[in-house]
């Protein structure tokens, strides 16, 4: 698994490419919760090019989800492909994460809520 | 083939608006004028005369308008239950031109009443045939369907006779061509009646233009103009009624009974694919039912005096095109050939009709058949064997299409056979999924040792054994997935550090994994641990593997003996 990261303004934009499971949930895990370390006012995660994703990714996804609630930084998922989102439903994790077909959408939709100074929608 | 989001599909058992159900069986008999020339061209052979001629004609219309009902209502074990009615075909032509010459019309009579009791004798086989007909070769027949009639039409199209007068400014390719934009564009961006009849009015709209084009206030074709000729109305005469049979000609019409129960069979799948958006493998209840109800409507109509009929696969296509399989419109359609057999005049109006337009109508329903079979062959793993199979078939039936001179060199009864791309391609294909059974495993195992536990590696040998039995590419990823999550959470939460012995058979209907391994079994919960257990604790993570192996199977078990637990995860197909 790779991942690239940019910044969208003060938003951090990391996309996922491969698979995560538990030999690769780590590294991601690591780079999430770097991101939420760093100043940015908001967190969006293209999947676009994930291909596989375990309970370990699972995990590693509620707790940056968690780790951003507390540091008031929205955490927005976006473009997750038919495989993955029929996973996130099956897991019924749909309801946990604001979720956007559109990468552009779901930077805007978690710059607006830090904007607002609302809550992101969901939460673990 | 998805059936279309919108109010304009209508199913088998659906009630459509009655102006509708006309329209779509006028457009349905504009399309099928074989039905008149093709027992023309035989009564010609047989040097029948005009008057008989005529009742031969009349009398095959009224065996296809009482094959229409058959095949749409399910009577015990005969119909399919689909809009699958039958025209005349060439399948019977080719030897009924040969049985007319030789003995007249009652030696064609004879031998059609023998093909279709070999194809009524077939259809019960067709159940227990289901191995042999796997969902890449009824891919494979429908693509055949799709592409030859396709071509077929580009041929009536390109070699149309162009029309005399100062009219022929307008080629019957620009005729054509001008018909086929306006069932498409009709097609693509109209719904309800408009899309439903787009056939119907391409077809008028291309006689329309030639006529205004044309500037004489009419349609500009000399055909159409002898359109009265012949009686209005004439009840059919039965004095050619007789049955002869002659032992050379039983290997042809054989051929030709075994040909059309085939291409029943690919008809079927067509309109049942193109009625369920989950369809994923053919019934063979209703395809044999089809097939029974084929062999029928031909029995009957050489009982009768008619010539031999087959489900047609043009009507097959133009109901998945335009989405209207209402049983109401194969009563209509039985009903259109009723009076077409009794009103001469109108039929022979129909069969004057610009063979340009009857190309675009074909050109027209063939692209949802090429793409629908498409769709079918690609939604099957494909390994090496499969792989021969679907493209050695495609080819030898092409072969027949791009290569006439092969088919010219065999002997009139094996031209019957090959001479037609759809019974030579599906031949091929049967055969060699015959060939390559020799050998082919229903049942894998595989063992995932600790060290050895990558997902993209476990993913990598369910995809190989899906691959081999043609299994669905969607249940074989929920495979893939559950046997990789499952050796995930065993070997990082529950403190296996052995081998997983994996075992995994197919029988088309289900694929049933079981993976066992040396210590506890695995908790398989109902309801989904919260996220906040999930995070806590490696007890929150290996519920949430469990819950998640019993939403990815369709069934999941687990149980453990003498210490050694067996995980079974059984998925439908």
């Amino acid at each position: 698994m790779v991942v690239h990261e940019e910044r969208i303004g003060a938003t951090a934009l990391l996309v996922p490419r491969g698979r995560i499971d538990s030999a690769t949930a780590p590294a991601l895990g690591e780079r999430l919760g770097g991101a939420l370390a760093s100043s940015i006012s908001a967190l969006v995660l293209d999947l676009s090019g994930l291909e596989y994703i375990s309970s370990a990714g699972f995990r590693v996804l509620l707790v940056a989800n968690r780790q951003a609630q507390s540091s008031g930084v929205p955490l927005h998922l976006c473009c997750l492909p038919d495989k993955v989102h029929q996973l996130f439903e099956l897991a019924g994790f749909l309801e946990l994460f604001p979720i956007h077909a559109q990468m552009d959408e779901a930077v805007a939709a978690a710059s607006a809520v830090k904007a607002s100074g609302g809550r992101s929608a969901g939460g673990a | 083939m998805s059936v279309p989001a919108h109010a304009s599909w209508w199913g088998p058992a659906d009630s459509p608006p009655t102006a509708l159900v006309l329209l779509s069986a006028l457009q349905h008999i504009v399309a099928a004028t074989t039905l008149l020339t093709y027992p023309l061209l035989v009564a010609q052979a047989a040097g029948a005369s005009p008057a008989t001629t005529a009742s031969f004609i009349s009398l095959t219309l009224l065996a296809a308008g009482a094959g229409t009902l058959l095949q749409a209502f399910r009577l015990g074990p005969v119909g399919s239950g689909y809009l699958c009615w039958p025209t005349a075909t060439v399948l019977y032509l080719l030897p009924s031109l040969v049985a007319a010459r030789i003995g007249g019309l009652p030696l064609v009579l004879g031998m059609t009443l023998a093909a279709a009791l070999f194809e009524i004798a077939l259809a019960p086989t067709m159940r227990r045939l289901r191995p042999l007909f796997p969902p890449e070769i009824a891919g494979v027949i429908v693509l055949l369907v799709g592409i030859t009639s396709g071509a077929i039409g580009v041929r009536m199209i390109a070699s149309a006779p162009p029309h005399s007068g100062p009219e022929a400014a307008l080629s019957p390719i620009a005729v054509a061509s001008f018909a086929l934009v306006v069932m498409t564009a009709l097609n693509v961006w109209t719904t309800g009646v408009w899309r439903i009849a787009c056939v119907l009015a391409g077809t008028l709209a291309g006689i329309l233009v030639s006529a205004h084009i044309g500037g004489d206030g009419g349609p500009s074709w000399p055909a159409f103009a002898g359109a009265s000729d012949g009686p209005l109305f004439a009840l059919p005469d039965v004095s050619h009624l007789g049955w002869s049979f002659d032992a050379t000609l039983l290997i042809p019409f054989a051929i030709g009974g075994l040909a059309a129960a085939i291409k029943t069979s690919g008809s079927v799948v067509i309109l049942q694919s193109a009625c369920d958006p989950r369809w994923v493998r053919a019934d063979m209840r209703s395809v044999g039912g089809g097939v029974l109800a084929d062999g029928l409507s031909t029995g009957l109509s050489a009982a009768i005096g008619g010539l031999g009929l087959n489900a047609s696969s043009v009507a097959a296509g133009l109901a998945a095109a335009t989405g209207m399989h209402s049983r109401r419109v194969a009563v209509a359609i039985a009903m259109v050939c009723v009076l077409l057999g009794l009103f001469p005049a109108i039929g022979l109006f129909l069969t004057r009709m610009p063979a340009e337009l009857l190309g675009a109508t074909l050109v027209f329903s063939s692209v949802y058949l090429i793409v629908n079979g498409v769709q079918i062959v690609t939604s099957r793993m494909l390994d090496a064997r499969r792989t021969f199979v679907v493209g050695l078939g495609l080819l030898a039936g092409l072969s027949v299409e791009l290569v006439p001179a092969m088919v010219e060199a065999l002997s009139p009864s094996l031209r019957t056979m090959f001479g037609t791309p759809l019974v030579f391609g599906t031949l091929t294909a049967l055969g060699l999924n015959l060939v390559f059974r020799i050998g082919a495993t229903r049942s894998g195992a595989f063992v995932v040792e600790p060290q050895q536990r990558d997902s993209e590696w476990i993913e990598a040998r369910v995809n190989g054994l899906g691959a081999g039995w043609g299994a669905r590419r969607d249940v074989i990823e929920r495979v893939g997935f559950g046997i990789a999550q499952a050796a995930e959470v065993l070997f990082d939460n529950a403190e296996v550090d052995g081998p997983i012995d994996v075992r995994a058979s197919f029988d088309e209907f289900n694929v049933v994994i079981r993976m066992a391994w040396q210590g506890p079994p695995l908790e398989l919960p109902d309801r989904r641990p919260s996220a906040e257990e999930i995070i806590a604790s490696d007890e929150g993570a290996r519920r949430l593997a469990g819950f998640l192996l019993g939403r990815i199977a369709d069934r999941v078990s687990c149980h453990e003996r003498s210490g050694r637990s067996i995980l079974t995860l059984r998925f439908d197909h």
